[in-house]
Order: structure tokens, then C-alpha cells, then sequence
């Protein structure tokens, strides 16, 4: 009896070990730094936010945790800062985290279950006071910006993806995504008085993020089939909304820089990408290999900080192995490196 | 994409529980040293019924080298890996059947049920037992169940049966009988459970802990099925069917701040085998045959396509035969080997899936020579495999000769016993490594595994104090290792053969029986394993060097029994390490080790001298840990389960 006896002391002793996570300090306002959310993998409940500092280079990975005492959840997709609030989307987690954009304490945790189901949140646009959350449902969903309630719900095509603000419309690209091989091929316009769709543009194959340049202009990304139909990019006619032009060059991502657009390619047979510039006041692509990514293991996303006049650019690494923001010159120089969460997506600079 | 990922390689795969069935233990190659094998360890029945494990996935954690995979809860998938292999490296086989599946190539221990096992061995690499399959000699390792139903008896009659109700609304029955008149055997068998699931779990969420209930996890399954047999001096044959019918919600994983799941599977599997075994002196044979048919259906009422959800069938059907002969050339010299065939074939409602077929031929030939205190054994065996494909392009065809040697020592009388050998196998892509959607690559080789090992087993005292120990130290690789891994974006995600693993081990075990009184006895069994399995693929990679993905570096098992004449206790535990949910070892992928406590106390009634009434209580985790095998599956707390056991003679 006395090996029993000793057996249950030594599970007792086992039994009580429990880690508490150490989570370090942020400073109370950020400033001078960018703001990194890193999407995670799907299942883990490892979406995360990086605070790096650009006075001293340092990078904290748990800038959420620090600031609220919970975990951001799964699948970070969006982020963007609109007024003094920044809204960060949580696709699995179906969650907006609402912060505030000074000091990042959190002001709300707005949840986008419905009916006992996820409306799987995908990406924001902002305009008059109102959020606007594209819902995979087929929805998007608007936020009002002070009460922090969803006031409406429009309804859109399938699976909607990005969506961009131009001329008091809101152009929403329908991926059609979850009826894969036929995806949808349509944008939809929606009045921003009325709140009401008002056409659905055909563009082409699963249209995907949508952006506004400096000039007011639209252009989407269709991202064919992954396979034989190619990734293009489209411009919006924004005064008829039709198609004006499908560019004649492969393009996966679309990232202002000033007054031009960087634009990104992943070549699937050959597993590389390429990083163009494109110039919307010619409509042409002024240079297809604008910035070398040798250094790049795999180019999930790019934002140009127009203060420091530097393309940060967003490396997934293989998805599964933790993420690097690498900083680069406008003439591809490569400035520094920081080592932040798994698959850095989105960046709000400060 | 990812979500139908998730499905395709998980969900689905909790489905097949889709072959089970015979072997007679007898048949099994009883060694040249029956009482201490160095690479195989065994549960006996006592064991099995005093663990009260609900499946075999429950009960295989027990065995050295063993990594269980539980996405939690009854029924809930659960898959091992066997010293640092996937899943498919390791066979499945109940009562000299293969349960195997080509979809996902790997079984759901889950759905495999224990009531009715009497007895379950764990064999890695050893030498081939002749009543096996061909290809289940094979392979990297074992698992080899023997059922009630299944096995031949001396008795007339033998009945098993069992009630039992346990927390989170569970309910078990069973009812075996077995009729042997002169040399027949009829067996019959059928199961029942049914639970709601709804277990309590807490976790930790930054400096919350939270606490909730299990959702969409209930279970129901029933099995039944039957068994003709015939046995004589040289000749015994079976004949049997099995019925295998589940429905269970699929919790899916714990997501922070959402609790929405709502997907169902439901598995239908039929299986009929028979075989033929011939034995003299000198020689032995064995004909054995299998047909089965797997049905799951996955549901999924709230998915945001234009049907507005999944609801998609798969039918898996497999048949193959083969004969297995051991033969005595001199007293010294044996010859063992044979034939095995399978055809195998995939249909679904699924129009992106491919609509593949298997044809898979085994072949294997070997040689023992058995001198005074040394055994040397050689084979080796061959696979060919040719594929079509009714809606797309086909895997090429894929031969492949693969060699085993071993040599084993008995210096001391049965008391100490060494051995040393090497194993080279592989194991085919599944169907949905291959063919799923644009996920399949049907361009990947087959994943190469070696393993070299080194143990001896000692038994310093066996009287009233029986002492056993082993100890086993191992060398693994795992070439052309498929991985999964995204491709364009996070959602389109393809299959590749670039992973390298080098997994260095070793295994202790210790078991004690001791009748220290003459109404006392006591009983341990403890085993602990260390497995650096550790990414050796690229050089340049982050994670080169970092130990593999939810394979733990200690595991460890301790059971402790005391009887006092029909009354006992046991404490079943079972500790695993911390282990990364990732390749990347770095501590946001860490997963807390845990150690889980199980007690039983049990008591049997004899009822004349043929009957017996067992009663028995046993309380799981019974310091009410939190933990999980996979990141974000969160097990259940404390919870218990009483049973009611009768058993005639």
C-alpha cells in the first residue's frame, strides 16, 4: 500500500504544475512604430499583434495579450485605424476588436455570430461615421462608429472579399471562394446614401481585394483558378461602374504608394514572387521587377510608410514557421528585418 | 479551402473504423522464447476490463513509443504515431485482419472498441508471425487485436456481457456469447453506446481562465456481428461478419469567443472476412480473405456556398486476400513468406474529388536459421502498386523491394534475451494526399521510413516476485516525407515530399507481479519512452534541428494494481510531455505536458463456479486536469463510469 501511497503523491506533485504565460509590457501610448497583425493558423487560436518600436528597433509579440489580458483569437484577417479607433477583424474567432488607436486599450469586443452561426468577417472599409465588414455569409455588415452596433446588413454576392470606398459607393469583390471550382466572377456596388446594392459588376474569375487610389480610382484583383485562369488585375469605370480594363500582366496583391501602386505576384510553378510598380495616371506597368525579393521566403503582403518613404514587406515564411517584416529602401534596399508572429498581414503605422 | 482541408484530412479520417476482425493468437509466431519479447509489449484482458478504456485508442496510449493524436471525447478521433512514424507506418489488425483505409490511410482508434478485446500486443519491426497479413509483416509496426467473437474456445459456452453508465449521460452494452459443440464455434456479438458529450474543460486564455462545456459532441454507435468456425487437429477455418454504425456531432476545435459548430458524420462500415489455417509439425499455412465497405457521410448545415452547406458521401471499398506459409526446412532453417493482393477504390459525390482505384500486390520471402543460443533472420519483401483514375490523372506505378534483418541472442536460459535489427518500409500516399481537389499532388513517391534498433528484455526473477525489463534504444529516418503545406495563399494548401526526420529513441519498461501474500498480489507495469524526432529537411529552415510537431519527447505509463482475492484497485496513468504544435519550437506553439490519473477499485462476485458478476467503479482524471493531446481540442475533466460485468464459463 505504501507504493500506492507514494504513486498518488507523485501525480499530486505532477498534477499542479500549470504555466502561467509571461506576457511583457508595452508602453501605455505608441508612438513612432507600426502596429503588425499576424493572422495565425486556422484552429491554433494564434492570431497575434506586434508592436515594433522604430526608436530602438524592439519588437514585442504580444502587444494584444499585454493590453487586454486575453488572446486576440483565430485568424486574424484585417486591420485598419479609422478616427481614434483601430478595428482589427477575427475571421474563425468571427470577432471585431475594437482599440483604441492611441494608447491600443481595448474599447470593445464586438461579436459577428448571428443565429447560432459565424458570419466569418473578412475585411473593412470605412466612410462617414460607418464601418463596413465584408461577411463571407454574403453580407457586409455596417458598424455604426460611436455606438459600436451593427445598425444593417447588406446583402452582396457569395463569399465577399475586399472592398474599397470610391465616389459614395462601396465596391465589393464577390469571391464566390466556397463554391469552388465555379466561384463568382462579380463586384457589387452599393450606394452609400441608401445603403442598397445597386449592380453587380462582372470582372472575372474570384475577384479578391479591392483598392482605391490616390486619384479615386478602383481596382480589383481576380484571381482565376489557381491554375489555368491567370491572377489579373481590373480597373472599375467608378462614374458607370463597368469594367474599364483587365491588365494584361499576372498580379495577386495591390499596395498604394503615394500616388502609384506596388503590385505583387506569386508564380505558383516556379514558387516565386515578383514585385512590380504600376502607374495609375498611364495605366501601365512602369516596372515588372521593381524591387528584388530574393530575401523574401514567401510575400504575404506589403505596406509603403510614406514618413519614413520605406516598403515594409510581410513575410509569411512557409505559413507555419513565424513571420518577418522586412524594411526596404524605395530603390530595394534592404534596411531591417523584424521577427513577429505567424503570417504578418496587416500594418498600421504610428 | 482550409476549412475543406480540415475535413478532407481529419474529419473524414475520424471515419474508419472500417475493417475489423479475426486472428487467432495461436496463430501468432509463437518464438523460440514465448514468455520475453524484446520489441513487442501486450494488455491482457483483466487489464483491459479494469482500465474500462472506451476504445482501443484509450488503450494503445499504454504501449512504449507510442504518440496517441485525441481530438477528444467518445468516439473523437485518435490516431498514434509509433516511435516518431505517421500514423500510416503502423498496422492495424484484429484477429489477422487489416484494418486499414485508403482515403486518409489512417484507422480511428476512436471507433474501435474494447469491450469485447482480449488480449492487444504492440510489435515494432520484429520478425515476421505468419498469422498475420503479408502486409501487415511489412510495415513499420503493429497493433494486433485479439476479440471474443473471434477466437476459438475450449468451453461450450462462453457468454461476456456488460452494462455501464458513466458521466456525460453515457450509456454502454454488450453482449457476446460463443457456442462450441464438438469442433464448431458460433460466436455473436453486438454493442451499444450512445453519450450527449457535453463534458466541462477549462483553458487558458492570456490571464482568463475560461471554462465551458463541450458542444455538438454527442455519440452513438452500435456493432454487431457474428462468427462460424471450425478447427480440427490440422485445420481450422472462419467465417464472420461485422456491422459497424456511427453518429456523432463533431465538436471541432475549442475556438476562442465563437462555439458554433454544428457539422455531423455518420459511418456506416460492413465488413466479412474469412480464412483457412493449416498446421503441422513442419509446416504452416494460411489463406485469408476480406471484403468492406466504408460510408460516411460529413455534414455540414451552415456553409456559405450556393447549396448553403456539405453534405458529401465517401465510399471506401476494400478487398484483398493472401496466403502466409512458414515452413521447417531442417531443425535449424525456416523458410517463411507469402502472396498478398488488394483492391481498393474511392467513390464520392464530391465531382472535384478524383475517382481513384488501388491495385496493390505484396510479396514477401524470408529465412530463419536458428543455431543453439543465436537466431539470425533475413527477408525481404516487394510491392507493386498501380492506380487508376476515373475522373483525372492517375499516380504512376510504384514498385518498391524493401529489406529486413535482424539477429536475436538467448545467452542465459529464457532469461535474457538481446536483439538487434534493422527494417526498411514505406508507406503509400493516401487518396486524399493524391487526388483531393487541387490539394492532391498525384506526382508524390511513396514516404520512406528506416529503422534500426537495439534492446534486450531480462527476467531476473520469475516465481512468487516476477520481474520483466526491457530495454530498447533506436535509430529512425524518414525520407520523402509528405507534408502538407500552402501553396498560393494560406487557402490553397498542396501536398509535397520534402520532409526529412530523424527520430533517436529509447524505450524502458518494467513490469512486476508479486503474490507477496496468499490472498494478496501485486501488479506494475510502467514504461517510459524518449523520442527526439527533430526536422532535419533543410539546413536553412527555422525549424532544423526542432523536434516534430506533437510528438513529445518523454512519454511515460505507470499502472499499479492490488489485489486482495476478488477485490482490487488499480491506478492507470499516463504522462506526456509538453510538445509543440508546430515544427517551430518557440513557446507560442507549446502545449503544456500533462500527467492524467485513472483509478478503478472492482470487486467480482462468483456466482457458482461458471458464472461471474464483476462490479466496478472507475473515476477518469481523477485530479480533474486540464489538457489536450492537439492545440485547441480540449479533453475532459474528472468523470466516471460504472459497470456492471457478466461472465459465463
Amino acid at each position: 500500500m505504501r507504493l500506492i501511497s507514494l504513486a498518488f503523491i507523485v501525480f499530486i506533485v505532477f498534477s499542479c504544475k500549470k504555466d502561467k504565460p509571461e506576457i511583457s509590457e508595452v508602453e501605455e501610448v505608441l508612438d513612432n512604430g507600426m502596429i503588425v497583425l499576424c493572422e495565425g493558423l486556422f484552429q491554433h487560436n494564434n492570431a497575434s499583434i506586434s508592436w515594433i518600436d522604430f526608436d530602438n528597433g524592439t519588437v514585442s509579440n504580444d502587444l494584444f495579450v499585454s493590453k487586454t489580458g486575453r488572446q486576440l483569437g483565430d485568424t486574424g484577417n484585417d486591420m485598419k485605424q479609422y478616427g481614434g479607433k483601430i478595428y482589427i477583424i477575427v475571421n474563425v474567432s468571427s470577432t471585431i476588436e475594437v482599440m483604441d488607436a492611441t494608447t491600443f486599450k481595448p474599447i470593445s469586443q464586438i461579436s459577428m455570430v448571428a443565429s447560432g452561426s459565424s458570419k466569418q468577417p473578412r475585411s473593412l472599409a470605412f466612410h462617414n461615421g460607418k464601418v463596413y465588414v465584408s461577411c463571407y455569409d454574403g453580407y457586409v455588415d455596417v458598424i455604426d462608429t460611436s455606438s459600436l452596433t451593427i445598425t444593417q446588413r447588406i446583402q452582396v454576392g457569395s463569399n465577399p472579399e475586399g472592398l474599397s470606398i470610391a465616389n459614395n459607393k462601396l465596391y465589393v469583390a464577390n469571391s464566390g471562394g466556397l463554391n469552388f471550382p465555379v466561384p463568382d466572377s462579380t463586384i457589387s456596388v452599393i450606394d452609400l446614401s441608401t445603403h442598397t446594392e445597386i449592380k453587380k459588376i462582372t470582372v472575372g474569375m474570384n475577384p479578391g481585394g479591392v483598392i482605391t487610389d490616390s486619384q479615386g480610382g478602383v481596382y480589383a484583383v481576380i484571381r482565376g483558378d489557381y491554375a489555368v485562369v491567370p491572377s489579373r488585375m481590373v480597373r472599375i469605370d467608378t462614374q458607370n461602374d463597368v469594367l474599364a480594363e483587365t491588365f494584361p500582366f499576372d498580379v495577386s496583391g495591390m499596395y498604394p504608394m503615394n500616388d502609384q501602386l506596388l503590385i505583387s505576384f506569386y508564380n505558383y510553378s516556379t514558387e516565386t514572387s515578383t514585385i512590380g510598380l504600376f502607374d495609375p495616371f498611364t495605366e501601365t506597368l512602369v516596372s515588372s521587377n521593381y524591387i528584388s525579393t530574393s530575401g523574401i521566403t514567401t510575400l504575404y503582403g506589403m505596406k509603403y510608410n510614406p514618413s519614413k518613404n520605406t516598403i515594409f514587406i510581410l513575410d509569411g515564411m512557409n505559413y507555419t514557421n513565424t513571420g518577418y517584416v522586412r524594411e526596404y529602401s524605395v530603390s530595394g534596399v534592404q534596411l531591417a528585418n523584424y521577427h513577429v508572429g505567424l503570417n504578418p498581414t496587416k500594418i498600421i503605422f504610428k | 479551402m482550409l476549412y475543406r482541408l480540415f475535413i478532407a484530412f481529419f474529419i473524414t479520417g475520424s471515419c474508419y473504423a472500417q475493417q475489423d476482425s479475426i486472428q487467432i493468437l495461436e496463430l501468432m509466431e509463437v518464438s523460440f522464447i514465448p514468455t520475453l519479447k524484446v520489441n513487442s509489449n501486450q494488455l491482457l484482458q483483466n487489464e483491459i476490463q479494469e482500465m474500462a478504456a472506451e476504445d482501443v485508442g484509450e488503450l494503445i496510449r499504454k504501449f512504449a513509443g507510442v504518440s496517441l493524436k485525441s481530438y477528444g471525447g467518445l468516439g473523437g478521433l485518435k490516431t498514434i504515431s509509433m516511435r516518431g512514424l505517421g500514423a500510416n507506418h503502423s498496422a492495424i489488425i484484429s484477429d489477422g485482419f487489416s484494418l486499414t483505409n485508403n482515403q486518409t490511410g489512417q484507422v480511428n482508434l476512436g471507433q474501435i472498441q474494447a469491450e469485447n478485446i482480449t488480449y492487444f500486443v504492440s510489435v515494432v519491426g520484429t520478425s515476421s508471425s505468419f498469422g498475420q497479413p503479408i502486409s501487415a509483416q511489412i510495415g513499420g509496426s503493429s497493433f494486433i487485436i485479439e476479440t471474443f467473437e473471434n477466437s476459438f474456445s475450449d468451453k461450450k459456452l462462453k457468454i461476456r456481457s456488460s452494462i455501464k453508465y458513466g458521466s456525460f449521460n453515457q450509456k454502454n452494452g454488450y453482449l457476446g456469447l460463443k457456442y462450441s459443440p464438438n469442433k464448431f464455434m458460433f460466436s455473436a456479438f453486438g454493442t451499444y453506446r450512445d453519450a450527449d458529450g457535453r463534458y466541462p474543460y477549462s483553458f487558458q486564455n492570456g490571464n482568463l481562465e475560461v471554462n465551458e462545456i463541450r458542444k455538438n459532441n454527442d455519440y452513438r454507435d452500435y456493432n454487431f456481428g457474428g462468427t462460424v468456425g471450425y478447427k480440427n487437429s490440422k485445420l481450422s477455418t472462419r467465417i464472420g461478419y461485422k456491422k459497424t454504425n456511427v453518429s456523432q456531432g463533431l465538436p471541432g476545435a475549442v475556438i476562442f469567443y465563437n462555439q458554433t459548430q454544428d457539422e455531423r458524420l455518420a459511418t456506416n462500415n460492413d465488413l466479412i472476412f474469412g480464412d483457412i489455417v493449416h498446421i503441422r509439425p513442419k509446416f504452416k499455412l494460411r489463406g485469408y480473405a476480406n471484403a468492406s465497405q466504408s460510408l460516411i457521410n460529413y455534414f455540414d448545415p451552415t456553409y456559405f456556398n450556393a447549396a448553403g452547406k456539405i453534405d458529401v458521401d465517401y465510399k471506401n471499398r476494400n478487398i484483398s486476400g493472401g496466403i502466409s506459409m512458414n515452413k521447417v526446412l531442417i531443425s535449424t532453417l525456416e523458410l517463411f513468406g507469402g502472396i498478398e493482393a488488394a483492391v481498393s477504390d474511392l467513390k464520392t459525390n464530391d465531382s472535384t474529388f478524383a475517382l481513384p482505384v488501388r491495385f496493390h500486390n505484396y510479396g514477401l520471402l524470408g529465412t530463419r536459421l536458428k543455431l543453439n543460443k543465436i537466431r539470425f533472420e533475413v527477408s525481404a519483401s516487394s510491392q507493386f502498386v498501380h492506380e487508376k483514375n476515373n475522373n483525372g490523372i492517375r499516380a504512376k506505378d510504384r514498385f518498391r523491394l524493401n529489406p529486413f534483418v535482424s539477429i536475436t541472442g538467448n545467452p542465459m536460459n529464457n532469461k535474457l534475451i538481446y536483439e538487434i535489427w534493422y527494417r526498411n518500409s514505406f508507406r503509400m500516399p493516401t487518396f486524399n494526399e493524391l487526388y483531393y481537389n487541387n490539394i492532391g499532388n498525384n506526382l508524390l513517391e511513396p514516404e520512406d521510413a528506416h529503422q534500426l534498433n537495439a534492446g534486450l528484455a531480462y527476467l531476473p526473477w520469475n516465481k512468487r516476485l516476477k520481474v520483466k525489463l526491457k530495454a530498447n534504444g533506436f535509430y529512425n529516418r524518414v525520407d520523402n516525407k509528405i507534408v502538407a503545406i500552402p501553396t498560393t495563399n494560406l487557402f490553397v494548401w498542396s501536398m509535397q515530399n520534402i520532409g526529412k526526420t530523424d527520430v533517436f529513441g529509447s524505450e524502458g519498461v518494467l513490469s512486476i507481479d508479486w503474490q507477496f501474500h496468499p490472498k494478496w498480489k501485486f501488479s506494475s507495469d510502467g514504461n517510459y519512452s524518449f523520442q527526439k524526432t527533430i526536422d532535419v529537411t533543410d539546413r536553412n529552415s527555422p525549424t532544423y534541428g526542432d523536434q516534430i510537431a506533437y510528438i513529445p519527447l518523454h512519454t511515460a505509463n505507470l499502472d499499479v494494481a492490488v489485489y486482495f482475492q476478488k477485490t482490487g484497485l488499480r491506478i492507470s496513468s499516463n504522462f506526456v510531455s509538453e510538445r509543440y504544435a508546430l515544427n517551430e519550437n518557440i513557446e507560442a506553439n507549446k502545449i503544456d505536458g500533462f500527467i492524467i490519473a485513472d483509478v478503478s477499485i472492482f470487486h467480482q462476485f462468483l456466482l457458482k463456479r461458471t458464472n461471474s458478476l464483476q462490479v466496478q467503479l472507475n473515476v477518469k482524471n481523477v485530479f480533474n486536469n486540464s489538457y489536450a493531446y492537439i492545440r485547441s481540442f480540449a479533453m475532459p475533466g474528472i468523470n466516471y463510469l460504472i459497470s456492471l460485468s457478466y461472465a459465463f464459463n
